[in-house]
């Protein structure tokens, strides 16, 4: 198979020269959170992130001490509120608070990304270290299941999906993740089969460690790195996905608010109420901005192949 | 040795193909329980209608049944027919494919015309404004939602010039429905729906093309050839890029499923008559027919474009084997 990706292997570090080391050892968790640590673009970011699920988390005080209104309540004698006051970014067209539906919408569109890479993850790294591992057959099955999961049109197993199950916030995750861990799967599996080659391994094999501790314990942390990678530029495009797919309508359903759903009937508001077009928009567009430059930084500073 | 190999990426994306359709089948399957599409319209029906209705749409056997004679019936070149209207699953793919690679194929062209000019920019002047400025577009045009774009595109072009007297771009559809169709009109109707996804396209090939042109830059037959006198022009252009582009190829030809499928979102937004659009609403529909005939379609345009790109970049650089 040809595998560009391959073609470039991984660089060991070459060994220090020995008792003129200029600086102390470092390991390379160290190592990285101090090459993260001076990426300035990458803190404010990671920091904004932050603050978002803070302030998702933190939402009825928000919306109790903020915004004094609560995401459901209809206001019909109130609708279609300019940005002001009392409503600081205007109300919907059934006078629902939009600054407590976009903190509430958060909620829903940070949890589910969260869970979707955590379930991504999961089960891509198990596919992985299997295949990787055990090689053979097990490894033939399991790729051609990946290859099958990655052919699919994603966005039409995601439509299948969210007709087949009433979307809630956590099938949606699940629907999302049943193409995400493909990716995964392949990375780790391309992980291991490298790891696999180095003497530690050997070694460890050869003391007669069991298969079970030698997975877990020795090629588990090696392809951490790259699951930390993949985990952080994931979650703008796991974003972008949920936000298209409340926005088709498939996604959360109302009246649950979400990011995405909030824009679904919104071309009908062209003509006397733009805000509610642009705040849902720019708060998807501000959050993947930031995860994805976050990631960015993630990347440069856990991955040396990249340096 | 290439022969081979294609012989057996071949194979292998026939058992893909039936594994995606079949998967496609199988979520339907679970679905529908006793529905007969469309049959919630009709309360005048009977239980024995709705029997025979059944029976005629194949919908009273076991699912593997169905999909074995689907197959069959796809060998010989009949996709059977839609669950909805009755009318062939083919005629609506072709109906509505023109308008889909029309959409998918501009916005994949200009990317790919307007990206490798900008990633050369941005490799030669690294680190000058303008490579940031396209640091920040690229990155941009990765993060906005497409759907978003799309919305904002239509509220400035089509509602606020129209307001304020100004031509304005048709917000929906792929022509005028009132003596609409010619070149000029067909173009109008492509512009906005055309520049979101070649936006997207753009953000990401040009930053490919960067980095791919920066580490080409960097090789040893780079500063042989500088070395020897060659004109920087002649370096950068004939060398330089010819090698830098290898990779991209492959990019691009990972896009092709995106010909079909990629554009689903805006084709929603613009009201664009497409594939995507129909699978979509005849999804909703569960007419498994029109959407199993679009998946494979769909899916057959990944693996030709997976397998398109592996052997495209084999055959490009020499120091890819194939194994």
């Amino acid at each position: 198979m040809i595998d560009p990706g391959h073609a470039v292997e991984r660089e060991l570090p070459s060994p220090a020269f020995e008792g003129e080391s200029r600086r102390p050892a470092q390991s390379y968790w160290n190592e990285s959170w101090e090459r993260l640590r001076s990426n300035r673009i990458g803190i404010v970011c990671g920091s904004l992130i932050l603050v978002l699920a803070l302030i998702a988390i933190a939402a009825p005080l928000f919306t109790q001490f903020l915004t004094h209104y609560e995401p459901f309540r209809l206001d019909l004698d109130n609708t279609f509120q300019p940005p002001g006051h009392p409503h600081l970014l205007g109300t919907d067209e059934l006078g629902r608070d939009t600054l407590t539906r976009l903190i509430y919408g958060g909620r829903v569109t940070l949890g589910v990304a969260l869970l979707t890479v955590a379930l991504s993850l999961t089960l891509g790294t198990t596919v992985g270290l299997a295949a990787g591992f055990y090689g053979r057959w097990i490894d033939d099955l399991l790729m051609r299941f990946v290859d099958v999961v990655l052919a699919f049109p994603a966005i039409f197993l995601f439509i299948l999906m969210a007709i087949l199950f009433r979307p809630t916030p956590i099938t949606l995750a699940a629907i999302i993740a049943s193409v995400g861990w493909g990716g995964v799967a392949r990375l780790v599996r391309g992980e291991v089969l490298s790891v696999k080659q180095r003497d530690f391994i050997l070694a460890t094999q050869s003391i007669g460690a069991r298969d079970g501790r030698l997975i877990v314990r020795h090629l588990l942390p090696n392809v951490l790195p790259v699951l930390i990678v993949a985990a952080s530029l994931g979650v703008g495009q796991i974003i972008l996905i949920e936000a298209a797919l409340d926005f088709l309508g498939l996604g959360i359903q109302p009246p649950t608010a979400s990011w995405g759903n909030m824009l679904t009937n919104s071309q009908s508001y062209f003509f006397h109420s733009v805000w509610l077009v642009y705040f849902p928009g720019i708060t998807i567009f501000v959050t993947v901005l930031a995860a994805n430059l976050f990631g960015n930084a993630v990347r440069d500073a856990f991955d040396p192949r990249l340096k | 040795m290439l022969a081979k190999y294609v012989v057996r990426r071949f194979l292998a994306s026939i058992v893909v193909v039936l594994g995606v359709t079949l998967i496609t089948l199988v979520l339907m399957d679970r679905t529908r329980g006793t529905y007969v599409p469309g049959i919630d319209l009709n309360p005048a029906l009977r239980p024995e209608d709705i029997a025979r209705l059944r029976t005629n749409l194949g919908l009273d056997q076991p699912f593997y049944m169905w999909y074995l004679s689907w197959i069959w019936n796809v060998i010989h070149g009949d996709f059977g027919r839609s669950m909805i209207d009755g009318s062939p699953v083919m005629s609506h793919i072709l109906d509505r494919l023109p308008n889909t690679l029309e959409l998918t194929g501009t916005a994949i062209v200009v990317g790919v015309l307007i990206s490798i000019p900008l990633g050369i920019v941005g490799a030669l002047r690294r680190g000058s404004k303008t490579d940031h400025a396209l640091t920040v577009v690229s990155v941009a045009g990765f993060a906005v939602p497409q759907f978003w774009m799309g919305l904002l595109l239509i509220l400035v072009f089509s509602v606020t010039f129209e307001q304020h007297g100004l031509p304005w771009l048709p917000s929906s559809g792929a022509a005028s429905p009132l003596n609409g169709g010619d070149l000029l009109d067909r173009l109008v109707h492509l512009i906005m729906p055309a520049t979101v996804l070649a936006f997207f396209y753009l953000s990401v090939w040009s930053r490919f093309t960067r980095s791919s042109m920066l580490e080409v830059l960097s090789q040893d037959y780079i500063r042989t050839a500088r070395a020897k006198g060659m004109s920087e022009r002649r370096v950068v252009y004939l060398h330089g890029l010819r090698n830098a582009l290898i990779p991209l190829i492959t990019l691009v030809g990972l896009e092709l499923p995106g010909l079909v499928s990629g554009g689903l979102v805006v084709e929603v937004v613009f009201g664009w008559p497409g594939i995507g659009r129909l699978a979509f609403e005849r999804a909703l529909q569960y007419d498994y027919s029109t959407v199993m005939g679009v998946t494979f379609f769909a899916t057959l345009l990944v693996v030709a474009g997976n397998l398109l790109a592996d052997v495209l970049y084999a055959a490009l650089d020499p120091r890819i084997r194939y194994a």
